[in-house]
């Protein structure tokens, strides 16, 4: 069986023989045919990826990363290919995030550690854009008080469902949030945080009827996130004024 | 007969700066297992809400698919909480005016919410 397994994956030895070469439109035939026979091999729809980010089609490369990280959340080569598209469509932010996803699942991976330094000694040096709200992989969230999602997303690896949902149960803690700061008498309430081991999230309201949830990785510092909090509700307010 | 953890957590806690009080609470049924405040805080109310936004905050990382929280920390105009896990359902929470260093009372609370039994 193993080796029924072996052979069925040899597809990504000559796949990747070939992209390295670039034939890329035989790498890609090979890739498809292989996964016809291992739709759920992750390797296989991360090697579709790089040929697909090689041949300059970056839509169809996160598309190919997506479904790798779709077939295993902790492929870390994925991670790094959305970290690679995101540098190249210059969302520095997006990719630098995308490398810290890669640095917690494999911290010793010394060309994951070497892309975040680059990223971030890039970004130190780099006017910081407007937070980008929205874009689907923003990791941000910009939903009303009833739990609809105004604008934003949560993950590149994710879609618009699980967004969807998030704003859902974001709008149930902000609402509880409010009370509570009714109740106890804390003044408005400015911001709430969630620190889990994996991810940092900061939540603000922008309007009395509407809030925003930025998400970050949980190697982010507590202070920067707050930071990112404070620039991006200006601009979900300008962003919400411009649809009203 | 020696004092409870949570007895030194409580004590260390409210003897911060700008905190007005500190509970040990059970996130599944809201109830204060034991506290520490100024007579005018509520504790009881305080162990309501905080675990029903400790139970919010659990459920929106559920949706986004993340690890469960260890902290949360709900900031208003003049006051906050700051609320860390600890053995579950257990979670330490301290309630703080809003000019309290809350970095220094995380790192706190954080110290003494694993060892709580």
């Amino acid at each position: 069986m193993r080796e029924a397994l072996s052979n069925d994956l040899g597809f990504l030895e000559l796949g990747e023989r070939l992209r390295q070469r670039g034939q890329l439109a035989a790498a890609a035939t090979v890739c498809l045919n292989g996964l016809t026979r291992a739709p759920t091999v992750a390797a296989a729809h991360d090697l579709l990826g790089r040929i697909r980010a090689d041949q300059g089609d970056d839509a169809a490369a996160i598309t190919a990363w997506r479904a790798a990280l779709e077939c295993d959340p902790e492929h870390v080569g994925a991670r790094k290919g959305l970290a690679f598209v995101a540098f190249r469509a210059h969302d520095l932010s997006a990719a630098e995030r995308q490398l810290e996803s890669a640095a917690a699942l494999a911290p010793h991976d010394a060309s994951v550690l070497a892309a975040l330094d680059r990223i971030r000694a890039l970004r130190v040096s780099t006017p910081e854009p407007a937070p980008a709200l929205g874009a689907p992989g923003s990791d941000m969230l910009l939903f009303d008080l009833h739990g609809l999602r105004l604008a934003g997303g949560i993950d590149l690896a994710a879609d618009a469902d699980r967004a969807d949902l998030v704003s859902a149960e974001s709008a149930g803690l902000m609402k509880e949030a409010l009370r509570a700061s009714r109740l106890l008498e804390l003044g408005a309430l400015q911001y709430l945080v969630i620190e889990a081991p994996d991810a940092r999230t900061a939540l603000a309201m922008i309007e009395d009827d509407a809030a925003l949830l930025v998400r970050r990785s949980g190697a982010t510092p507590l202070g920067r996130l707050l930071a990112l909090v404070a620039r991006a509700v200006p601009a979900a307010r300008t962003m919400l004024a411009q649809s009203s | 007969m020696s004092a409870a953890p949570w007895d030194v957590a409580l004590r260390e806690v409210t003897g911060v700066t700008g905190v007005v009080g500190a509970a040990v609470i059970s996130a599944d049924d809201g109830l204060v297992i034991a506290e520490s405040a100024m007579d005018e805080l509520a504790t009881g109310d305080v162990a309501a809400l905080a675990a029903a936004v400790v139970m919010r905050a659990r459920r929106c990382t559920d949706a986004l698919g993340s690890d469960p929280p260890d902290s949360v920390h709900l900031v208003g105009e003049t006051g906050a909480i700051v609320a860390m896990a600890g053995p579950p359902p257990l979670w330490l929470v301290a309630v703080a005016q809003r000019d309290a260093e809350l970095g220094r009372i995380r790192l706190m609370l954080r110290d003494h919410a694993g060892v709580l039994r």
